[in-house]
């Protein structure tokens, strides 16, 4: 009876875990790696496992390559700068609020942020498409294509006036990372101890220098943190990528051109892989390196977060 | 009085009180230069919001109408942009997920808050977080590998269903192993130091004190599962049909909008573009209203909530 109440309580509480290893499960046995490590057949008996061939540059199914060189690059492209945009937004943001703004402001103004992280992608998605897209290819790229084709890069290919690509892809992704890292900010300097802050003050030293050579310092690991997990919601995003990102299979040849991120190259290519099974097995083997990626990515900024705010940030 | 500020100060009173050199000065310029630069940052957040928020109202205004929404016909009339059908698929979906998702989120929850050692507790608590930081598509990818191919469901309502709950699950989870750990340690003590058994204490006592902020994880996890699309779009296929049983097609409200960005106009005498501001509209309506009510109910329980889920 001891033995079964010490037992009982695992098993509810073993489901998430459970849910997990089933997801790596199910996408291990159907990508080529089962080929390589079971003795058991797989789920879509892939004709042949990949080896490092996968981790190549090129992806022409017609031809049986299945490189996913590409994509990493695109996942890495799109996702780092907005990172750092969102980051350095987010931290301005949340500087203004903790330090400048009076309180009346800041309850009016704090719930615009939260409010962004509650929009679905796929909303983001259309109103990016239909509304921002169109700016970019009239105004945005041509500005930077006049003004900075000397940067390698930025020249070559001009811009199409669609306006989809890699900077408007960079740019939804800033606007929907801004609340992840905003609030995780925000919420770390906050957490200053008001002894420290007034002390500050009263030595002499303005707001702004309380700021850089106190909060700041003292909430390294909330906006390690941020980083992280803005970094994980951005490689991770799919839908409003999608429609934005003009997706091809190549690497971009400028920056004004289209590209694609693992995600979105796995959702828009399930269905022309029906039936064919090297390349079913080629895109489950992607969600595991995808998976591996934003698995260790979010472990880590959560192991970092402050305090406890992360829970209430929807999608995260 | 007479002991005020003396008049014949030997140095000038500026030269005391306010030091004015050119290092000094720039620091409190900075300081207040950045103070007003700063803020105009939250504009990048701002803009966006209340543009799209315009764009999805503007762009639905003229097609919403109690018709439309009731109408459940796929392609109804002239004008028909019904979106009654993707309502009721909605629905089925989110009932069937919220009910799979609550029944496998609930006793994990409690099982971890109540019965769990502290460091077990901690594993747990860390593979819920993996489970929140997996991908939609890579859940996706399991839903069409395991429930449309494996299990032989095909692009389904059952397989759309069950997918979308891992998305709903580590929300509940988290919310109701939060509320019962949050409980103060003197109301468990005295039930349970009055000789009730544990189940006795978290059916009586425990989870009349949590269950507001069970409920509030529970719409959490319903505005994450709404929002949802690429795991709908992998797993099931829209129907024409209002779904009559487990394995037949249902319609998504974010699957009408990711449709109506991929062809615009198909189907005789509808818009498909129309129906996409529709769903966009009530998609973001229903969203926002269940993150406002979450919001509202976690700024209560905030203060209690601090220091888990690290």
């Amino acid at each position: 009876m001891q033995v079964l109440g010490r037992i009982v309580p695992w098993i509810p509480a073993l489901i998430p875990a459970a849910l997990v290893a089933a997801v790596i499960w199910e996408l291990l046995l159907s990508s080529g790696l089962s080929l390589r490590f079971y003795p058991w057949p797989p789920v879509f008996h892939p004709p042949q496992s990949f080896g490092w061939e996968f981790f190549g540059s090129r992806w022409n199914p017609a031809q049986n390559q299945w490189g996913i060189m590409v994509f990493i690059v695109g996942s890495f492209l799109t996702a780092v700068p907005a990172l750092f945009l969102s980051l350095f937004i987010g931290l301005g943001i949340a500087i203004a609020s903790t330090a400048y703004l009076p309180k009346v402001m800041t309850q009016f103004l704090d719930p615009f942020v939260d409010l962004l992280a509650g929009i679905p992608s796929v909303v983001y998605g259309i109103w990016a498409f239909i509304v921002v897209a169109p700016y970019f290819g009239h105004v945005v790229n041509p500005w930077v294509y006049d003004h900075f084709s000397v940067i390698p890069g930025f020249g070559g290919t001009p811009p199409s006036e669609l306006g989809t690509g890699l900077p408007i892809g960079i740019f939804v992704l800033t606007i929907m990372a801004l609340p992840i890292t905003t609030l995780l900010i925000r919420d770390a300097l906050q957490s200053l101890p008001k002894d420290l802050w007034e002390s500050g003050l009263a030595l002499g030293a303005t707001r702004w220098e309380v700021m850089r050579r106190v909060a700041i310092p003292h909430s390294t690991r909330g906006i390690l943190s941020a980083a992280l997990l803005g970094f994980g919601r951005a490689f991770s995003e799919t839908v409003a990528l999608a429609m934005v990102l003009n997706i091809q299979s190549g690497y971009p040849v400028n920056f004004y051109h289209g590209t694609a991120t693992l995600a979105t190259w796995m959702f828009t290519n399930l269905d022309s892989a029906y039936g064919n099974s090297s390349w079913l097995a080629a895109l489950s083997e992607m969600a595991l390196v995808l998976l591996a990626i934003s698995l260790t990515v979010n472990l880590l900024g959560r192991r970092l977060v402050s305090s406890f705010i992360a829970y209430e940030i929807a999608g995260l | 009085m007479a002991t005020s500020t003396p008049t014949g100060s030997v140095l000038p009173r500026d030269e005391v009180l306010f030091d004015r050199s050119l290092r000094t000065r720039w620091r409190l310029g900075f300081d207040r230069w950045i103070g007003w630069l700063l803020p105009l940052l939250f504009l990048v957040a701002i803009v966006p919001i209340v543009d799209l928020v315009y764009f999805v109202v503007r762009a639905a205004y003229p097609v919403l109408s109690w018709g439309n929404l009731t109408n459940t016909q796929p392609y109804a009339n002239q004008n028909g942009n019904a979106v009654g059908l993707a309502l009721i698929g909605t629905f089925d979906l989110m009932a069937i997920a919220t009910a799979v998702a609550v029944l496998l989120g609930l006793f994990g929850g409690i099982a971890t808050a109540e019965f769990l050692s502290e460091r077990s507790a901690g594993w747990v608590r860390t593979s819920v977080n993996m489970l929140a930081g997996t991908p939609s598509v890579v859940v996706g990818y399991f839903g069409y590998f395991a429930f449309v191919l494996y299990f032989g469901w095909g692009l389904s309502l059952i397989a759309g269903a069950l997918t979308l709950s891992f998305f709903m699950v580590p929300y509940i989870f988290r919310t109701v192993d939060l509320a019962y750990t949050s409980i103060p340690r003197p109301i468990r003590e005295a039930a349970l130091g009055s000789g009730a058994r544990p189940y006795q204490y978290i059916l009586k006592v425990g989870t009349p004190i949590a269950f507001p902020q069970v409920l509030t994880g529970v719409f959490l996890a319903m505005a994450i599962g709404l929002g949802e699309t690429a795991p709908i779009v992998l797993t099931t296929l829209p129907s024409l049909l209002v779904p009559s049983s487990l394995n037949s097609g249902v319609t998504f409200l974010t699957y009408l909008i990711y449709d109506g960005f991929n062809h615009p106009s198909t189907g005789p005498g509808s818009n498909e573009l129309a129906k996409a501001f529709e769903a966009a509209f009530l998609v973001m309506m229903i969203v926002i209203a269940l993150n406002v009510v979450v919001r509202v109910f976690a700024a209560r329980y905030k203060k209690r909530l601090e220091g888990l889920y690290q």
